[in-house]
């Protein structure tokens, strides 16, 4: 169907206004970080920043200096925890989607699992609280990487069987025929052709570990265990008198998931639409 | 002595919740047999095999191989290998690790592995690929390799799930001979499924028809072709199939008198001079005679054999003629059915003609009109 | 795979998944409702635990902070969830109509998703800022202000502010799980449907909205269950004020626990909003055996 003027019009309209709906906030985020103190104190505003100032990077990227500390140990310690939960939430993941998917696991089971990470944190978090208190795990990395490995691994496992779900049974078989044990067949033969599954699956785990806040702000309280978000919302909370660091703080934050995001559209896309669809 | 049976199957039963896909499936094959189930879709012989793998597990009655009740042992511990209809090879492994897999889960020792893998290559003629990986290889080159992955091993029993259904036509005929030429020379005991009749009658030392979950019929491909236990067969195995008409019978002296109603009116007239079967209906009745194509020739050819009394001519009305080359067949209303007639390749014959069709009544089969047993 | 041996195959391989489940989801949750029948607070020192009964409970019913809270996290569910529907479906729509631009805007979209949800926090409360904020700069330099004003800082606007930021970073996944829907909608029966008659609205209501249902459904009850449980985007923007006006039910239980070190009566309210999320994530279960169902038919 052909389209006419004003309907092209309103078209390319409502594209620009989407473009700049979706854009404007992360713009004004990343020229808040390189603008000069005093133009982020003007009224009204200087849109267009008067010197272009990279100092807050410079600052936030090294040791020296409170603000810098503060940024590359949350860092540190964000890789860490949305690393370590993401490899410890997969490795249980595996083999649970597998019995979903060849060992006829019920699906009531599998909904009860993901029903776990629908509940609100608050539901869980007191008498996780009082546990790890009792047993001095409170501020450690690892007890983040704990909590997240359960927070992940619901949707990691669903993931990972509706993927196992489609790859060739009777390769499986063969395997099986020739001996080889369910362990050996899930790390020689199934692994290796769920590899992309697996990848997706990884990424996403890590995105949402990434951006996990409210059990990160309970369970940490300094610089060994604080993660980034956590850092995020004490600069933002802070004396900072300067906004233009807290954007910088939020950009760099923002860098890694964008990155992954748009680099890996497709994957990311077509796993989040199954994801919240298919259930 | 007597030798231990290969494989013996005793009373099977296989049901999916109300569903009988396999209904009291008995049989023994001896060592060395080219074992062929064969039956249209759906008629339970790949549960079977799956059932004799292992990989699915019965529901009443009991699997021996080898002399040893495997009724509840995994598929690994049967002593048997698979090829399956998907190939199933390992896509992430060399031609080499698929072929020796079997090996390398045992633990054998690398030298030894490595020496067997390339005899069963050498074999099958695929000494050159070891290196390669699944994706690089041709259709027959992976059945090649699915093959050798199951002999390498050296099992008492190989079970093949339609294994050519994924190849071209001329390949099928191909690797056809080759799996043949592989049975011969090594003298493997093999469970072979297929739904392609062809395929069974070249392979099979014995075949196995199976229809809706029950065998109709075990023996060796002469036996099955010749005389079948039932209309089903009949009209499954051969190609084409064996015509089917229904016809008035009765006993007239030592003889029985069979008249085929024909589509013109003139019905066709026969006697059959050999041993009546047993069950035949004492007085007039109607029973379905069958006879394969070949045994309705063209008059005009057979020449000397008239003489022979079990060979009688009739006139019939060619509805359709057909060339194939070798043969013509020529398509003639009878008893309801269209049958066919099987005329050399330059019989002088037109759609729409008359021509004296030679019937070879030492060929005829009787079978139950209801019931379609074998008289 | 013999019956046997696959049940306890099955078993071992859901075991460490189901252990690590256990101990951080299932036994703290038990915990919390044991909790909530007890007089129990967060102490230093040892302090006798008495069962109450259903106290916690009579009080929180009747408690009108507490309801009040639970109102908000309502209204900011629906508004959020709604708005992120309806801005979702016409975002798909507009992505799939046929433009110059439609590749590169459709990959744009992404990037509010992936901002994290603090980042997001922050830099709406940056934008929000009184004095020097963007959203007032911009809207007094084009005349829609005359004065500079408290967006956050003032109970009547300081949750829908709030709902705004939300809005912007959670349009996506709508978005996107209605563009996949929309892309299965077969292009015949809209052109059918337009040589009957049929304008674009009427289309598009009577042919293209029942058949993008199905997901959008699912997804919406999805977004509806993260939506209840909002908690980091309050902490950050606002700390639940002003005046409560952006204290949500999760806030309100945080609170209860560390600020008033009341766990007993806080895990009370958290078996509330707990019973109430499980009514959703049953709902959100059947909504998405259906479209599972549908799917496959």
């Amino acid at each position: 169907m052909r389209r006419s003027l004003s309907q092209t019009l309103v078209l390319y309209g409502c594209a620009a206004l989407l473009a700049v709906f979706t854009l404007a906030p992360l713009l004004w985020l990343v020229v808040m970080s390189i603008s000069a103190p005093t133009d982020l104190t003007e009224v009204p505003l200087r849109w267009i920043p008067s010197q272009v100032d990279f100092s807050r990077y410079a600052s936030l990227l090294s040791l020296e200096g409170g603000n810098g500390e503060r940024f590359l140990s949350a860092l540190r310690n964000s890789l860490l925890t949305a690393g370590g939960a993401t490899a410890a939430a997969l490795l249980l993941a595996i083999p649970a989607a597998y019995a979903f998917s060849r060992r006829r696991a019920s699906m009531v089971l599998l909904f009860a699992f993901l029903a776990t990470i629908m509940m609100p944190p608050i539901t869980y978090i007191l008498p996780l609280y009082a546990t790890f208190s009792t047993f001095g795990m409170l501020n450690h990395t690892i007890t983040l990487v704990i909590v997240y490995t359960a927070m992940l691994l619901p949707f990691a496992t669903w993931l990972m069987k509706a993927n196992i779900d489609v790859l060739p049974l009777e390769v499986e078989q063969a395997a099986f025929m020739e001996g080889a044990s369910t362990p050996y067949t899930i790390r020689e033969v199934v692994l290796p052709l769920a590899l992309p599954a697996i990848a997706a699956t990884a990424m996403l785990s890590f995105l949402v570990a990434w951006d996990e806040f409210f059990y990160a702000l309970i369970f940490t309280n300094d610089l060994s265990a604080k993660t980034l978000p956590v850092a995020i919302a004490d600069f933002s909370a802070g004396r900072v008198t300067d906004y233009g660091v807290i954007a910088s703080v939020g950009v760099l934050a923002t860098l890694p998931p964008a990155i992954l995001a748009i680099a890996f559209q497709k994957f990311i896309v077509s796993g989040l639409v199954a994801g919240s669809v298919k259930g | 002595m007597q030798q231990t049976s290969i494989l013996t199957i005793d009373s099977l039963h296989k049901t999916y919740g109300d569903v009988a896909v396999l209904k009291d499936i008995t049989l023994t094959m001896e060592p060395g047999e080219f074992l062929v189930l064969v039956g249209p879709s759906g008629c339970g012989k790949s549960t079977l095999l799956s059932c004799i793998s292992g990989l699915t597990e019965i529901t009443s009655g009991a699997i021996g191989i080898a002399g040893k009740d495997r009724t509840h042992d995994e598929p690994a511990d049967r002593d048997i290998a698979m090829v399956f209809q998907s190939y199933a090879l390992f896509p992430n492994m060399s031609v080499a690790r698929n072929i020796g897999f079997g090996l390398e889960v045992r633990k054998v020792a690398e030298a030894e592995k490595k020496q067997k893998v390339a005899e069963v290559a050498e074999l099958l003629k695929i000494a050159q690929l070891l290196e390669r990986k699944p994706a690089e290889l041709s259709g027959g080159q992976r059945q090649r390799v699915a093959m050798g992955r199951a002999l390498v091993r050296d099992p008492k029993l190989f079970l093949f799930d339609e294994p050519l259904s994924n190849l071209d036509a001329k390949l099928r005929v191909t690797m056809r001979t080759e799996i043949k030429r592989i049975h011969q020379t090594t003298g493997a005991s093999i469970v072979y499924v297929t739904h392609d009749q062809i395929e069974a009658m070249t392979l099979a030392s014995r075949i196995v028809v199976m229809k809706d979950g029950v065998i109709q019929q075990i023996g060796t491909p002469q036996e099955i072709y010749n005389t079948p236990v039932n209309a089903f067969v009949a009209d499954f195995m051969g190609a084409p199939s064996m015509n089917l008409m229904t016809a008035q019978v009765a006993r007239d002296g030592d003889r029985i008198r069979i008249e085929i109603p024909a589509a013109d009116g003139v019905p066709v007239e026969l006697f059959d001079y050999g041993t009546p079967p047993e069950r035949l209906p004492d007085g007039h009745g109607n029973v379905l005679v069958g006879l394969r194509p070949e045994a309705m020739r063209d008059a005009a050819q057979m020449n000397g054999a008239l003489n022979n009394r079990h060979i009688q001519t009739a006139s019939c009305l060619l509805d359709v003629v057909e060339p194939a080359g070798a043969d013509t067949y020529a398509v003639i209303n009878l008893g309801g059915k269209e049958a066919v007639a099987r005329l050399s390749a330059d019989a002088d014959v037109q759609a729409g003609e008359r021509t004296e069709i030679a019937f070879d009544l030492s060929k005829i089969s009787y079978f139950d009109m209801d019931s379609g047993v074998r008289l | 795979m013999h019956g046997r041996r696959q049940t306890k195959e099955k078993w071992i391989l859901l075991a460490p998944a189901i252990l690590v489940l256990a101990l951080i989801t299932l036994i703290p949750l038990a915990n919390t409702v044991w909790l909530s029948f007890t007089d129990t607070k967060i102490s230093a020192l040892p302090v006798p635990v008495h069962f109450i009964g259903l106290e916690n409970f009579i009080y929180a019913l009747t408690d009108p902070d507490f309801q009040a809270a639970l109102y908000r996290t309502l209204y900011f569910t629906i508004v959020s969830v709604g708005l992120e529907g309806i801005l979702g479906v016409a975002v798909a729509v507009l992505l799939n109509q046929e433009f110059r631009g439609r590749t590169l805007l459709r990959a744009l979209i992404i990037l509010p998703w992936a901002v994290p949800t603090i980042v997001n926090a922050v830099a709406w409360r940056l934008i929000y800022h009184p004095d020097y904020g963007a959203l007032n700069s911009l809207l007094y330099q084009i005349g829609l202000i005359s004065d500079y004003r408290s967006w956050i800082g003032d109970p009547m606007t300081a949750m829908n502010m709030v709902i705004l930021a939300d809005v912007w970073k959670n349009f996506p996944l709508v978005a996107y799980v209605a563009l996949a829907a929309l892309q299965t909608v077969p292009g015949d029966l809209n052109k059918a449907a337009a040589v009957e008659g049929a304008g674009p609205w009427k289309r598009f209501v009577s042919i293209t909205l029942p058949w993008i249902a199905g997901p959008l459904m699912v997804v919406m009850v999805l977004r509806t269950i993260e939506a209840f449980r909002v908690f980091d985007i309050v902490y950050v923007m606002t700390g639940g004020g002003p005046a409560d006006s952006t204290k949500t039910a999760s806030f309100y239980v945080y609170q209860e626990y560390f600020n008033y070190l009341r766990s007993g009566s806080g895990a009370s309210y958290a078996v509330l909003v707990a019973g109430i999320s499980a009514v959703l994530i049953l709902a959100y279960y059947s909504a998405s055996k259906r479209q599972t169902a549908g799917a496959a038919a």
